[in-house]
């Protein structure tokens, strides 16, 4: 309940967002630049942000009557300048074979130019506009599906949402158009986000819609994460020089990838949403402070900041597939011991060793002491250790020794030096882990660690020697 | 309540020939915004922004006053009006016409339904309800241009959701303002007797105001995260 209760404070929710990272950042100005399509993409092509390429726009009812449509490609986009969440897109895939004025759309119908007309008409009159004020209509190219997301989208185009704060990348999602979606890549319409590693920019989880958890492609058995965003260094710095040239100070930066021009900037957002936490499985309001306050100088410094912060999902995504915990080569432990006795220390991993030692003192300490003094008073020097007796020595020291404690021995081959030694059970806890483990005893008092564990108790964890 | 229990300022508001349904009405819609404020920052029940719920309110309070099931008739007309103009924008939608003069097609409809449903009411039930006045009915109509907007927007689902939320946070704010339950009664009584502690809900609002907690329904949103960093 406490931890619940501890944990919601990494969230950000739509009060914080409105009151802490909106209000005081995003002014009025910047706010009024981002939901006018067309001044921000001028604004951006300026700030050499590559844009999707405007090719007209119709901003009265006289200029939609003699506008000229032999000058459009055979591909394009219709877009209402001041829409919202892509409502009265329409996006034209190529002209009917041996017509002039029918279209094909997307979804395969066709399109007269009439109804083209119409619809514009619709967006002049302001019907898709935020203010329902009258609003102009534009064309712009249309991008081109990269290889990348073929088997992924369907139909539309995917796009990256990045969040900008303080000229650092925070939290980035990649968005799929689905059936459900309509073709459209926004969450809302039941489009798919999948949460993003910002060091390695490769997918971790998914969400559909709001809040509807998913690890495939729906309907599908496409696999949403681990896949590599082409591209993700350069889409990181387009998205904070996009938020230095829109003064937008919490942005939600859409970016594409087009098959043949790569990263596009594709739309400035004011009010970002709030599910890419859930894509990402990991809340927003935490980084945002860890970012607060920081002077970054460059975009290429910003996304290098970014990338440190919060990188790493991929381990906790590693763990939480496998159940096995990441673990560096070294790490702090607690051992228990005889009659719960704990003691806290620093452990080598180490897989290169099959069992695993401690140190004699470290055993003293742990109650074993009696098991060390017995064991030194054999007389060791008759047995020859080699591979072949090694069953025999054991044998026959725990015969004719009883000592409490004391469950097995060790017969250690090393370059070093051979060496027999006592063996007793203990406890041990690492990253939250209890392994309950056969150890030997040595001499460790040169060595860095009084602890060494080995493969044999390492079952349970994987080891990455950067950590 | 006698005249004589109300506040000076109250008595005095009389005198100057104010209506005391209206005064009652001025002094409840702070607690009726207040309400709707509390309902969407802390619960996180959308609804058509906060003019809407709060003007509904005030309908369903006018609609159903002399007793507490009369709220039937303000649901109906709440529902009926809805429908007819979801449905209007359906058959609208293949004329092709531009916005303006589609909604003005789309409200005549609206109009007519409901001066219909009055008809049949006063027919079968004569309480007086027929004869309400023109003005929370009208109230009930302007919903319709907000849910077309949205429906527009945002899609006939979410339409249909925030609906059915402003619904619910209107008979909630019913429930406790109406003169038909005791907890309306006394905050109509507490208001006429002590109508400055309205203005309590400016310093609760402030208060609001600087909140940044979760909402309620954002800890339901988010409780796969949560869970899953704790």
């Amino acid at each position: 309940m406490f931890e619940s209760i501890r944990a919601s404070k990494n969230i950000l929710g739509m009060n914080a967002r409105n009151l802490t990272y909106i209000r005081p950042h995003n002014l009025k100005k910047a706010k009024r630049l981002a939901d006018d399509k067309i001044r921000s993409k001028r604004m951006l092509k300026k700030a050499g942000v590559p844009v999707p390429r405007l090719i007209a726009q119709i901003s009265s009812k006289r200029t939609l009557e003699s506008f000229d449509w032999s000058i459009l490609p055979t591909s394009f986009v219709i877009k209402p300048n001041k829409g919202l969440g892509g409502e009265g897109i329409i996006v034209i895939y190529g002209r009917k074979k041996g017509t002039n004025n029918i279209w094909i759309k997307s979804n395969g119908k066709t399109i007269t130019a009439q109804e083209l007309k119409t619809h514009i008409g619709h967006i002049l009159d302001g019907e898709y506009s935020l203010t329902n004020t009258p609003d102009t209509a534009f064309f712009e190219e249309r991008l081109k599906l990269s290889k990348t997301f073929r088997s992924y989208a369907y139909k539309g185009i995917p796009d990256i949402r990045i969040i900008i704060y303080n000229k650092v990348p925070v939290m980035a999602m990649l968005r799929l158009p689905t059936k459900e979606s309509g073709g459209k890549a926004n969450l809302q319409q039941g489009g798919v986000g999948v949460g993003i590693d910002m060091a390695r920019g490769t997918t971790t989880t998914a969400v559909q819609g709001k809040s509807k958890i998913i690890e495939y492609v729906p309907g599908t058995r496409l696999l949403l994460s681990g896949i590599k965003i082409p591209h993700w260094d350069e889409m990181l710095i387009l998205a904070i020089k996009a938020q230095e040239a829109s003064g937008l100070g919490f942005l939600g930066a859409d970016v594409a990838i087009d098959r043949d021009n790569g990263p596009v900037f594709l739309e400035l957002n004011a009010r970002p949403g709030l599910s890419i936490q859930v894509a990402n499985m990991a809340g927003l309001k935490r980084r945002l402070e860890r970012v607060e306050g920081l002077k970054i100088k460059s975009a290429v410094r910003g996304a290098a900041v970014g990338k440190n912060l919060f990188g790493g999902e991929i381990e906790e995504e590693v763990e939480s597939t496998s159940g096995k915990s990441v673990v560096g080569s070294v790490e702090e432990i607690e051992i228990i011991g005889k009659n719960n006795l704990k003691i806290k220390t620093k452990a080598k991993v180490d897989t290169g060793a099959y069992s695993t030692s401690i140190d004699t003192e470290l055993a003293k300490s742990l109650g074993f002491e009696h098991v060390i003094n017995e064991f030194d008073k054999i007389d060791l020097i008759n047995y020859e250790i080699t591979p072949k007796n090694e069953k025999f020595i054991k044998k026959a020291i725990l015969s004719e020794h009883k000592i409490p404690d004391l469950i097995d021995v060790a017969v250690v081959f090393a370059s070093s030096g051979s060496s027999i030694r006592p063996v007793v059970k203990i406890k041990f806890t690492m990253d939250k882990k209890t392994i309950s483990a056969q150890v030997n005893i040595v001499n460790r008092s040169d060595l860095k660690y009084d602890i060494i564990i080995g493969k044999r108790n390492l079952y349970s964890f994987l080891v990455d020697v950067s950590k | 309540m006698n005249v004589t229990d109300f506040s000076p300022i109250i008595q005095f508001l009389l005198e100057q020939q104010l209506n005391l349904d209206t005064i009652t009405l001025l002094l409840l819609f702070p607690i009726v915004i207040t309400i709707v404020v509390v309902l969407r920052q802390v619960i996180g029940i959308q609804a058509f922004g906060i003019y809407t719920p709060s003007f509904i309110t005030i309908a369903f309070v006018f609609i159903a006053q002399d007793s507490f099931w009369d709220i039937k008739y303000a649901i109906a007309i709440y529902v009926i009006v809805l429908f007819v103009g979801m449905g209007m924008r359906f058959v609208l939608k293949k004329l092709r016409l531009l916005y303006l003069p589609r909604v003005a097609i789309n409200l005549t409809v609206v109009s007519f339904s409901v001066l219909f449903t009055l008809a049949v009411a006063g027919y079968f039930d004569r309480t007086g309800f027929a004869s309400t006045s023109i003005f929370p009915i009208l109230i009930i109509i302007m919903l319709v241009e907000k849910f077309v907007t949205v429906q527009i927007e945002k899609g006939n689902r979410t339409a249909i959701i925030l609906a059915i939320e402003t619904l619910i946070i209107a008979l909630i704010g019913y429930t406790i303002l109406s003169p038909t339950t005791a907890i309306g009664r006394y905050m109509i009584s507490l208001v006429l007797v002590h109508p400055l502690t309205v203005l309590l809900v400016i310093p609760f609002n402030i208060f609001i105001g600087k909140w940044t907690g979760l909402r309620f329904n954002e800890y339901l949103r988010f409780h796969d995260v949560i869970n899953k960093i704790k």
